[in-house]
């Protein structure tokens, strides 16, 4: 669909060249694609339509399974008012996803967190915790926390997370912030999150449509199964449910459109992968297909900043207790 | 109070706010609000009657082309006013569901008969249905056997359709019929618009399970249809039906989440002080969302409709996702004690059960699952065909 109206925003033949040329950057340097993104002109593409660049760039991260620490620029400039200036490279201690979307700690301690990748070239760590007084955001020296850090041994043996545990708390320095703050910041992170688990669902998919087309039984492709072609179309459907809400939340913006979108996105990583796995057989479980690897990427990032089985469970509490039953989509929205 | 047809109202934010006033301010509408029908011809009576009302207040007129008699604007007006209709706790009439399937390809096909007809719809003076199943062709369409005939000027009718919605109280049928061979399957079709009172149609109704007569049964014996009945040329009947198609699955869809809205609002009113069993809130919550996300898919294609974009084998998922939500909302309702569902005896539980039964049609009608999964399979999926397909 053209950009009707808004000259800035990235039309479709630019969005397809830098899908492209993410794909390669990403599928080069999955690790610390930083420097490749600024040599891109990567901050320029972000001033122009934020939203697009956004979306693409992390569908393409969860197309290549980058394994990054991009998510943390993303959350962290929602909580740059709230922070003192940056002396260096921060990075962003995420809530243990057992704890849902809340970084809890008590004065003293910080039980449990999770950093994206190594602290390699990091310099500070913020720290966006929750605790009696409210939302407390703490800015640390990075060497502090990487003490405290330990490799992630978990389902997705090919994330580079680390597990940051009772970690000591430095006196705070002043009062509370507006839990605003922080709700803002995992929304942007769900928008994100939605699409690079978009992008995950839509390489596995692919990746079955191919093995079913090429592998033979009974002396015919598989993918000429109905049973087999019916659970692939509904995979797609459930891609395209988490595409759309997606849309709808890029251009509602609220943490409500936030927390449907990433529960559409977890949903069809679920539907998908336990689909994928299935049609690939016995090689969808080895350790040398293609399949698990998908299968681990998509569980723990579904997870991260509140899975879809929780979220879909606070949604409907929420509900029940009177939130607002109103549409999140309007026709007339300009998309 | 009738709306201008101005510049101002076609906008469509302008129309949207006029929209708004008029259902919360036009105290006439309140008959319609929060009313449990016990038989199916007492629902479409009523809703006719709604149909009415709104187009005398003109707002259901927009999206119409005026020659049909409408006052202009496209699939987005129609879209607000089904939203803004539910947004106010009024039904959508439910004779708007085959408007949107069946108006959309007279107009393009056949505008002549569109401005002789469609303005009657639109006053709610009558409705139609769609004659396209038939007991031997449901899924398989293509397959379909009532006949036509050349005879002078028009054509004789034999043959007979089934599963007809509306088609107990409808006072024309758009039918799908054979011009040419059996063996020419698709390509041998025409589409011809019926009237239910001439000489040789008679119908009978079929009771769903919950004994309302949602759907019928029409035999045609030796009807004469006159050549000028015709929607599209003799012999492309299939593209007039794949054009219909697409309204049918998004136009239809959006309206119908819509409704659904309104519903699990209603829904959730009836919960209130109730005790709910384990998991509805999570049950509740996701219903929620798979609405949303159809509203969202919905919204995108009604844009492309009105924008003359054609709407392909994509659309199927605006269609499974419909089903969804359809069965999913009636499936949460029928397990929630406060609803009444299995032992009330008051009109709301009776409501609930009559719509089950209906939303059981949500994965048949219009193609029905496997067939949307096929599609997608096929055409977006590019999988290697079923054997013997």
């Amino acid at each position: 669909m053209s950009t009707s109206g808004v000259g800035d925003r990235l039309d479709h033949e630019t969005a397809g060249q830098l899908i492209l040329s993410l794909h390669a950057l990403l599928s080069a340097t999955p690790d610390e694609p930083e420097a490749a993104l600024a040599e891109l002109g990567w901050a320029e593409v972000r001033a122009a339509d934020p939203v697009t660049a956004t979306r693409l760039l992390f569908t393409e991260h969860g197309r290549v399974l980058a394994r990054s620490r991009l998510l943390d620029d993303v959350l962290l400039a929602e909580l740059a008012a709230v922070l003192p200036p940056a002396s260096g490279r921060r990075a962003l201690l995420y809530p243990h996803p057992g704890d849902g979307s809340a970084l809890r700690s008590t004065d003293v301690i910080l039980p449990r967190a999770v950093l994206l990748a190594p602290l390699r070239q990091i310099d500070e760590v913020v720290l966006p915790a929750t605790t009696g007084h409210g939302f407390t955001p703490l800015v640390v020296a990075a060497d502090e926390v990487a003490r405290a850090a330990v490799p992630v041994e978990g389902f997705d043996r090919g994330s580079r997370w680390l597990l940051v545990r009772d970690f000591p708390l430095p006196p705070e320095p002043d009062a509370a912030r507006p839990g605003t703050v922080w709700a803002d910041a995992v929304a942007a992170g769900r928008r994100a999150l939605a699409a690079e688990l978009i992008g995950i669902s839509d390489t596995a998919l692919a990746l079955a449509v191919a093995h079913t087309t090429d592998r033979e039984q009974y002396g015919r492709p598989i993918g000429s199964f109905q049973a087999v072609r019916h659970r692939l179309a509904e995979s797609y459907v459930a891609i395209e449910a988490a595409r759309s809400t997606l849309g709808a939340a890029e251009a509602d913006r609220t943490s409500w459109s936030a927390a449907l979108a990433k529960r559409a996105a977890g949903q069809a990583q679920a539907v998908t992968l336990r689909a994928v796995v299935q049609v690939f057989g016995a090689m969808g479980l080895t350790a040398e297909g293609p399949v698990h690897r998908y299968v681990t990427r998509a569980a723990a990032l579904d997870a991260l900043l509140g899975g879809h089985r929780s979220l879909t469970d606070e949604l409907g509490t929420a509900l029940l207790a009177g939130a607002d039953l109103d549409p999140v989509v309007a026709v007339e929205a300009d998309q | 109070m009738t709306a201008p047809p101005s510049e101002a109202t076609l906008d469509l934010e302008g129309y949207h706010a006029g929209l708004r006033d008029y259902l919360s301010s036009s105290s006439v509408l309140d008959r319609w609000r929060g009313l449990d029908h016990a038989t199916t011809e007492d629902r479409v009576a009523e809703h006719a009657q709604l149909i009415g009302e709104l187009f005398r207040a003109g707002w259901s007129r927009y999206g119409w082309p005026v020659e049909a008699g409408g006052l202009g604007g496209d699939e987005r007006h129609r879209a607000v006013f089904y939203d803004a209709l539910s947004a106010a706790d009024l039904p959508v009439p439910e004779q708007y569901s085959l408007l949107e399937t069946l108006g959309p390809p007279l107009v393009h096909f056949a505008p002549d008969l569109a401005a002789a007809y469609l303005p009657r719809y639109l006053r709610g003076e009558e409705w139609w249905g769609q004659g396209f199943s038939e007991p031997d062709a449901g899924s398989d369409l293509a397959s379909l056997r009532t006949r036509a005939t050349r005879d002078g000027d028009g054509y004789r009718v034999n043959g007979q359709k089934i599963w007809t919605s509306h088609g107990a109280t409808a006072t024309r049928l758009v039918c799908l019929v054979r011009t040419g061979t059996a063996a020419e399957r698709h390509r041998g079709l025409t589409m011809l618009l019926i009237d239910v009172d001439s000489p040789g149609v008679t119908r009978r109704p079929i009771a769903l399970a919950s004994d309302r007569n949602e759907l019928a049964e029409l035999f045609f014996d030796d009807v004469a249809v006159p050549a000028d009945r015709l929607i599209g040329a003799e012999g492309k009947g299939w593209a007039v039906a794949m054009y219909l198609l697409q309204f049918e699955r998004a136009m239809y869809a959006w309206l119908s989440a819509a409704t659904a809205l309104r519903r699990l609002r209603e829904l959730r009113g009836q919960l209130t002080g109730h005790r709910l069993p384990d998991g509805a809130a999570s049950r509740f919550g996701a219903c929620y969302a798979d609405l949303v996300a159809l509203r969202a898919r919905s919204a995108a294609t009604v844009r492309r409709l009105a924008a003359g974009e054609p709407v392909g084998p994509e659309a199927s998922v605006d269609k499974v996702l419909l089903a969804q939500v359809e069965t999913g909302l009636h499936d949460l309702a029928r397990d929630l004690p406060a609803t009444g569902f299995l032992l009330g005896d008051d009109p709301a539980a009776d409501s609930w059960r009559a719509d089950w039964w209906y939303s059981r049609a949500a994965t048949i009608m219009g193609g029905s699952a496997e067939v949307q999964r096929t599609i997608l399979a096929d055409h977006v999926l590019g999988l290697p065909r079923e054997r013997g397909a």
